[in-house]
């Protein structure tokens, strides 16, 4: 619903003209994130420099009885930054500057609209990083990254963005800003920072955030496999960690995705391989080469065909992009496809992945795979033609079966992307109704009004005790764009 | 006979529930997760005012709350529900101790991610509850960075689960990770699954004496935090004199340690003696958790305790307590910032100025002369909306103090 020339007035008072939004292409720009088929204009684009304007814009949402969605860069794969009930979309890619750096104390002040990757660059200097490294960090915002608790390849051995941040300022539905946690490890009283932290925006919008910085490895070291089998690639890394190895960062691709990244990238990837397993280990030098033999001689063990070592930090880069741009690649060689962000427990990755590729044989569609091993995190992809609306039904019943088996394995429905609209109407296969409604409890205790991203993450009507909900129809798949490099995975 | 009446919660000696010299009315000790949750049911009913109780380790030792009812002991709930090594977590019951948890894991080379004083005694939940940390909590991460999901039972006696048991999983909010550390007044953990840690491949640890010129030195400690030691831990005197080994005439004794690959190890062995001189103590591999443990311990000495947390990274941020009595009585976590100091009652109010002014804020104390710390103001109604939320009828008795 658009805005009175009154209501943008009092916008474009407290944020001056550049700081408001409304024609109808910018609108059009922000009804969705990287989720595109689920779509709804915002009222209004707001783009606050300042935790004061930030306060001063959730009042007058308040005062109009309008909800705050709170924005990134866009890049999220759920949903979770579409003004699904219209409203004020507050965009908070202003608010983008590194504030402090204290790099005796390793920690950091952000603006929440600062690039993820942006912030590892300004640090290189200081031989610091920040550690969260979701495959979308040259685009997507460290605020955004709270909010989802964003993953990443390395999250398995530094942990997800959670592990990573010391405090935040927020600003709480009623206007008002507080601190959360601090610059220390840990903070006196209760920890509210922890349940904000991957809330999608829906207990508080984050305005400043303090982030540990961990001192650059001494070395890093890139190891390439392949294998005749997907099940030799998921048994390699099942055996890996439980040899007590912990590496940076285990990724499969599937043959069908390797190449597809191989026909667009041409990087020397295996093609006839029916897995390439990419393992980085990282530490002291020292540490490196023993971990690499180690790990190469439980691949050997598995029947690796063979073992690529990146000599130099080009050719780990080139492996990297090529794992980076399997989304891209997807998105070339069909005009539809589903996404899912399932977790399985990683002694099962081999069985979950076979039960993948036999879901969607069984309904004549092509399913690919790459996944973060090391954390049984799995991005099956189900390959569709837009144009069909079976296909597209099909496709959509594969997903909805590929996330009941995570579930029945003793998994999860998503590890890193976040619930947002996508997945919600399969919380509630998830999680019983107490479950769900003492999230409500929680959620309404920050947001009674429901005024922030409303909507999200629960399914409707859980703090009422509504009926268990079992259906997949809000999850809606891709639609493909062979120009387009994202999103990422 | 009414079968659908609920059954008296299981009772026990109140007596050995005290805290602080205050024993409860009732102890109850259920024996599953629903009889737990029955029981709280029950007392919300009956407006008791309840206080969870794992070991007891640190509660005997607490302030009474102003009402205290019914001690709830969570110790029958001792089942390793779901542990497959290969996956690297685990799913246990919250009345487990850290021991025998430890033990199990030990079986599977893997090392329990959690540290706490007295792990004979404290259980899993009352770790969790409390935010439990000891000198590795840099290297380990804290418990809620390790909690990958719970179930819990809240005031009104709902038994929900957030969270999962594997290792990535951002489903939904993470009602688990506000619970840990909410010190007993938001819910009862009954069961948590936790990430787990292959057991390093090497370990070593060096104890020295240190006078106050060195422990000032800032340059000396400089170096240390982007090595990562495991452990970096400052102790007075006093204190060190409890210690078979520690004990010296020094005013501090400073111990450090590594836990990695053996091979980086020997580099960290010449960085240690560059930096800080010849020890007076080395221990290597399997000998190294128990000085760990008994570091863990120091924080259960005897007396009125304050605890602060801070930024701070390096052991010279409390050198400006050196010659002063309340410098005999500390323990400094510099790896983490956390800093125990046993004051007496007179030093109690200036010595907490002091140390506020300076960076530390209290996050717990306890005894003769302490007061409890005061919680934010600015969160203040967030606290009271979510004590309200999830314990609607004001069961948990530690819930209507400060925490």
């Amino acid at each position: 619903m658009a805005l009175a020339a009154s209501q943008l007035a009092e916008l474009r008072a407290l944020l001056g003209d550049f700081g408001v939004l409304s024609s109808e292409a910018a609108l059009f720009t922000y009804e969705a994130d990287a989720l595109t088929m689920e779509r709804r204009p915002p009222d209004v684009v707001v783009l606050p420099r300042s935790t004061d304007e930030v306060c001063a814009l959730v009042r007058w949402a308040a005062s109009q009885g309008l909800p705050v969605t709170p924005r990134g860069a866009g890049t999220g794969l759920a949903g979770g930054a579409t003004t699904e009930q219209g409203g004020l979309s507050l965009s908070l890619n202003r608010m983008d500057q590194v504030l402090r750096v204290d790099d005796s104390r390793l920690f950091a002040w952000v603006q929440p609209g600062l690039v993820n990757l942006w912030l590892s660059q300004q640090l290189a200097g200081q031989r610091l990083y920040f550690a969260p490294d979701p495959a979308s960090q040259q685009v997507s915002t460290i605020g955004g990254n709270v909010a989802t608790n964003a993953g990443g390849p390395h999250c398995l051995k530094y942990g997800v963005t959670f592990n990573h941040v010391l405090g935040v300022v927020v600003v709480l539905a009623d206007g008002s800003s507080v601190t959360l946690g601090g610059e220390a490890l840990d903070s006196p009283g209760m920890d509210l920072l922890s349940v904000v932290c991957g809330s999608e925006g829906t207990c508080a919008i984050i305005t400043e955030i303090c982030v540990r910085l961990l001192p650059v490895p001494e070395g890093v070291k890139t190891l390439l496999f392949d294998f005749d089998s997907v099940e030799a690639a998921c048994r390699t890394v099942s055996r890996v960690i439980a040899s007590g190895i912990v590496p940076a960062a285990m990724e499969i691709m599937d043959r069908h995705t390797t190449k597809l990244v191989e026909e667009w990238l041409h990087i020397g990837l295996p093609t006839d391989a029916a897995a390439v397993l990419l393992i980085e280990v990282d530490g002291p030098a020292v540490t490196l080469e023993p971990q690499a033999e180690r790990i190469a001689g439980i691949a050997r063990d598995q029947g690796t065909r063979s073992t690529r070592i990146a000599k130099d930090a080009d050719e780990r880069m080139q492996l990297w992009k090529g794992r980076k741009s399997a989304f891209g690649a997807y998105g070339r060689a069909a005009s539809g496809f589903t996404i899912m962000d399932g977790v399985v427990p990683r002694t099962r990755l081999a069985e979950a992945l076979a039960n993948v590729y036999a879901f969607a044989s069984e309904k004549g569609l092509e399913a690919g795979n790459v996944f973060h091993a090391g954390d049984g995190n799995l991005h099956p992809h189900v390959l569709f033609d837009a144009s069909s609306a079976q296909q597209h039904a099909d496709a959509l019943e594969v997903s909805h079966r590929i996330l009941r088996m995570c579930i029945d394995y003793g998994g999860t429905i998503s590890g890193e992307h976040g619930v947002g609209i996508e997945k919600r109407p399969m919380m509630s296969e998830l999680f019983a109704p107490d479950d769900l409604a003492t999230m409500e409890r929680v959620r309404a205790a920050f947001d009674p009004d429901r005024r922030l991203n409303p909507g999200k993450i629960l399914p409707g009507g859980s703090g009422c005790g509504e009926a268990r909900q079992h259906s997949f129809e809000a999850m809606r798949g891709f639609a493909a764009n062979a120009n387009a490099e994202g999103p990422w995975i | 006979m009414d079968l659908t009446a609920p059954a008296e919660p299981r009772a026990t000696d109140a007596s050995r529930f005290a805290m602080s010299g205050t024993s409860p009315r009732l102890a109850w000790r259920p024996e599953n997760v629903a009889e737990l949750a029955d029981a709280v049911r029950q007392a919300a009913a009956q407006k008791l005012a309840v206080v969870p109780w794992g070991g007891g380790v640190a509660l005997s030792r607490e302030h009474a709350p102003v009402r205290f009812d019914v001690a709830l002991d969570v110790t029958a709930l001792k089942r390793i529900t779901v542990y497959d090594p290969d996956d690297y977590t685990i799913t246990a019951e919250c009345g487990l101790t850290m021991d025998e948890l430890r033990t199990a894991l030990a079986a599977h080379s893997h090392e329990l991610p959690l540290e706490a004083a007295e792990s004979w005694g404290a259980t899993l939940g009352g770790v969790l509850a409390a935010n439990a940390s000891g000198p590795r909590r840099r290297a380990l991460g804290s418990p809620r960075d390790r909690i990958l999901g719970a179930r819990f039972v809240l005031g009104d006696g709902t038994l929900a689960r957030t969270g999962g048991r594997v290792v990535k999983n951002v489903a939904g909010h993470a009602v688990h990770r506000l619970l840990v550390g909410s010190r007993g007044t938001l819910g009862v953990l009954v069961e948590a699954s936790l990430k787990l840690l292959p057991q390093p491949t090497g370990r070593v640890a060096w104890a020295w004496a240190t006078d106050a010129a060195s422990l000032a030195d800032a340059r000396r400690w400089s170096a240390w935090p982007r090595r990562e030691p495991a452990v970096l831990t400052v102790i007075g005197r006093a204190i060190a004199a409890k210690h078979p080994v520690l004990a010296s005439e020094a005013p501090f004794a400073v111990v450090a340690g590594f836990e990695e690959d053996p091979a980086w190890l020997a580099a960290c062995d010449t960085f240690a003696h560059e930096t800080l001189g010849a020890p007076r103590l080395t221990v290597r591999d399997a000998s190294v958790p128990t000085l760990w443990q008994q570091l863990t311990d120091f924080e259960e000495m005897p007396g009125a305790r304050l605890t602060f947390t801070s930024s701070h990274v390096t052991p010279d941020a409390i050198a400006f307590l050196a010659g002063r009595p309340i410098a005999e009585r500390l323990v400094f976590h510099a790896a983490c910032g956390r800093l125990h100091v046993w004051p007496e009652a007179n030093e109690v109010t200036e010595l907490s100025r002091e140390l506020q002014a300076r960076g530390f804020a209290l996050t717990a104390s306890r005894g003769t002369g302490t007061v409890p710390p005061e919680p934010l103001a600015s969160i203040a109604l967030l606290r009271k909306r979510l004590s309200e939320a999830l314990d609607p009828a004001s069961v948990w008795a530690l819930g209507r103090v400060g925490i």
